[in-house]
């Protein structure tokens, strides 16, 4: 995506311990660990790639390819990633204690784009999803941009960081799969209600921040165009090397001659401009 | 150079390296990628990603999937495309004291032949890798790598239109690649690089569907090193020009075995997507090893199987 001139932050690879790793929610992880250098750098919607083998050593293992995870929070030196237990990478990195070892290249990727006179910011999260969203969320709140907040779930017990947000002043809507809090449905169908709301003329320079699985995108980004609201999505391929060199994880983007052109989510983005994006 | 014991200088195929460790086609980008872990000065030599004639778009997506220890792959062949690669990427690598050989693939002859003639009125080649292996086209690339006639014909063309140092890079997925290693030997190429992917899929058992959009992929890293040994192994057995070894090195101790199997040089992969530092360690890994065996240079170790 269209991003600032800016260049964006080195990269490093270090060998960290854990700090911590708690469960937060159903099936969902919180892991703490001290990454100064990239703490420092780190821009909303940016990402970490993860070694995750028993001892964080470069070998061969079965768990060959680092996993990628979006920077959850930057406290000091600290940084976090929140992340959603999916298959053996993350079931292994589920069971690491604190004090073990973890490889951690950083920080990766372009960032969100704020325009100056954003009013207000939608951010919409799907799952885990939300994980990509928080540092961005803290910024705006930071400026003082009105923020509404979107997250999706399958149910109260995966429901992911509904009170940080609120704290920090977003306004929050909630929607389950199965009713048991919030809005029973999809989180797209509350999307729709707050720009049908009378009042909806306020939202003078609106603009649409979402991640989350793929059938959600697709669903913000059709409502986007109805409503022709601008929207960024943070894009979660299945990544190799998160150096911009094995083209594994690239998305379709469309291009202003009317082709497309393949496109890196480690390099270009994961930000992309959704009206870009062929799905 | 030789009054340094443990000098890991080598002189491969024509290509004077500082050292005998390689990064491999399309697993290192155009090197600067890597810019903020390596200094490309370090390395032996740069082999830039595969470059066709004109820009190609690559294969749809999902391109590569995890298989215990290694990744399929099936990437298409994503690509500047010659022009773009000698106006955009070439001034770069200039800037460093490294040879940078640059692999070409198409699918028919002309292309290469094309692709030749330019790179070789560029200023900062060092070398052409001949990729006649890439499992990832439906046709060309691996369609000459399986034939020797084919690959003879395509080899010494090619020879015809350049001086530079001449690579050709084959398939494992022969029946007997000796057949094919004689012919580009015989077509006048300098070296041989052994050996590009396996070709394999993998299955997503709940969907039932293909991992890869390809269905098929390329098979790289530690799970084809045994493969990979055995391949040049047996091609440094038919043939006399130097090997570049190469298929699942993630360290300098696989790097070894690579030289005692009959190879000259070797080529970091796939370990560069887990530790970017990758063909640094590999080259530590080998100075050790020298020090540690009291040997002084790389051609003490080449082929030196005991049987
Ligand atoms: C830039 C980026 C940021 C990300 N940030 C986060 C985050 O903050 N929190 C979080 O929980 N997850 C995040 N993800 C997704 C996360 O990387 C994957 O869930 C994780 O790699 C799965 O690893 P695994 O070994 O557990 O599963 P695997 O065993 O590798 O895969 C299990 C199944 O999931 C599929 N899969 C693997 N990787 C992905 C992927 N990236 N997207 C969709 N499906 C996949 C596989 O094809 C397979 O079918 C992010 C991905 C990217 C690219
Ligand atoms: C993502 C990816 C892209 C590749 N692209 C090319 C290419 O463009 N040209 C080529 O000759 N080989 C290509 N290869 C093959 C590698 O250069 C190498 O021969 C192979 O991966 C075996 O080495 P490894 O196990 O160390 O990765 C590619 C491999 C991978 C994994």
């Amino acid at each position: 995506m269209q991003t600032s001139t800016a260049a964006f932050p080195k990269k490093f690879d270090l060998l960290t311990p854990i700090i911590s790793n708690e469960q937060v929610a159903q099936d969902h992880y919180l892991l703490r660990c001290a990454c100064p250098e990239i703490a420092r750098g780190a821009l909303p919607g940016q990402f970490i790639h993860v070694l995750i083998s028993q001892a964080g050593v470069l070998q061969a293992a079965s768990l060959l390819l680092r996993r990628p995870f979006t920077i959850f929070t930057v406290e000091g030196e600290q940084i976090s990633m929140l992340y959603q237990i999916i298959g053996e990478g993350t079931e292994v990195l589920s069971h690491l204690k604190p004090g073990d070892p973890l490889r951690v290249l950083g920080p990766l990727g372009n960032t969100f784009h704020i325009p100056l006179d954003l009013h207000p910011a939608i951010i919409v999260g799907g799952g885990a999803g939300i994980a990509s969203l928080m540092l961005l969320a803290i910024a705006l709140r930071k400026s003082g941009v009105r923020t509404l907040g979107l997250v999706a779930s399958m149910n109260r017990a995966r429901l992911l960081s509904v009170a940080e947000l609120k704290r920090i002043g977003v306004e929050m809507h909630i929607a389950t799969d199965d009713g048991s809090v919030g809005h029973h449905g999809f989180v797209t169908e509350i999307l729709t209600q707050i720009l049908e709301q009378p009042h909806a003329h306020e939202l003078s320079q609106p603009m649409i921040y979402a991640c989350g699985p793929d059938g959600m995108l697709r669903a913000v980004t059709k409502i986007a165009q109805d409503y022709r609201i601008p929207t960024q999505l943070a894009m979660e391929n299945r990544m190799g090397c998160a150096m911009g060199v094995c083209l594994g994880c690239v998305c379709k983007v469309r291009m202003p001659d009317g082709g497309f052109e393949y496109q890196r989510v480690c390099t270009e983005g994961p930000v992309f401009n959704a009206a870009e994006i062929v799905w | 150079m030789n009054s340094n014991p443990t000098s890991l200088e080598v002189h491969v195929a024509g290509i004077r390296m500082k050292n005998p460790v390689m990064t491999a086609s399309g697993t290192f980008g155009y090197g600067s990628e890597y810019a903020d872990f390596i200094d490309l000065n370090q390395l032996g030599a740069i082999v830039v990603k595969g470059i066709t004639s004109v820009p190609w778009s690559g294969n749809p997506m999902p391109r590569i999937t995890e298989t215990p220890p290694g990744m399929l792959n099936a990437i298409g062949l994503q690509n500047v495309g010659v022009d773009g690669f000698i106006e955009k990427k070439l001034p770069y690598l200039r800037n460093f004291d490294v040879p940078v050989i640059v692999n070409i693939c198409g699918e028919r002859l002309e292309e290469y032949l094309e692709v030749t003639e330019k790179l070789d009125a560029a200023d900062g080649v060092a070398a052409i890798e001949l990729n006649i292996s890439c499992p990832n086209l439906h046709c060309g690339g691996m369609s000459f790598g399986v034939d020797p006639e084919l690959t003879y014909e395509l080899v010494n063309s090619v020879r015809e239109k350049t001086a530079l140092p001449l690579l050709v890079k084959l398939s494992p997925n022969v029946t007997d690649i000796t057949v094919i290693a004689r012919a580009a030997e015989a077509a006048g190429t300098d070296g041989l690089s052994v050996i590009n992917t396996l070709l394999g899929m993998a299955i997503d058992i709940k969907t039932r569907r293909p991992m890869l959009a390809n269905i098929t992929g390329g098979l790289s890293g530690p799970a084809i090193k045994p493969v990979a040994l055995r391949l040049v192994w047996q091609v440094y057995n038919a043939v006399n020009i130097p090997i570049i070894g190469m298929g699942g090195i993630m360290t300098g101790d696989d790097a070894i075995a690579f030289f005692i199997a009959g190879a000259s040089a070797v080529a970091v992969g796939t370990a560069n997507f887990v530790n970017p530092r990758a063909p640094l360690d590999v080259i530590d890994g080998v100075h050790t090893y020298l020090k540690q065996y009291k040997l002084d240079s790389i051609k003490e170790l080449v082929g030196s199987l005991q049987t």
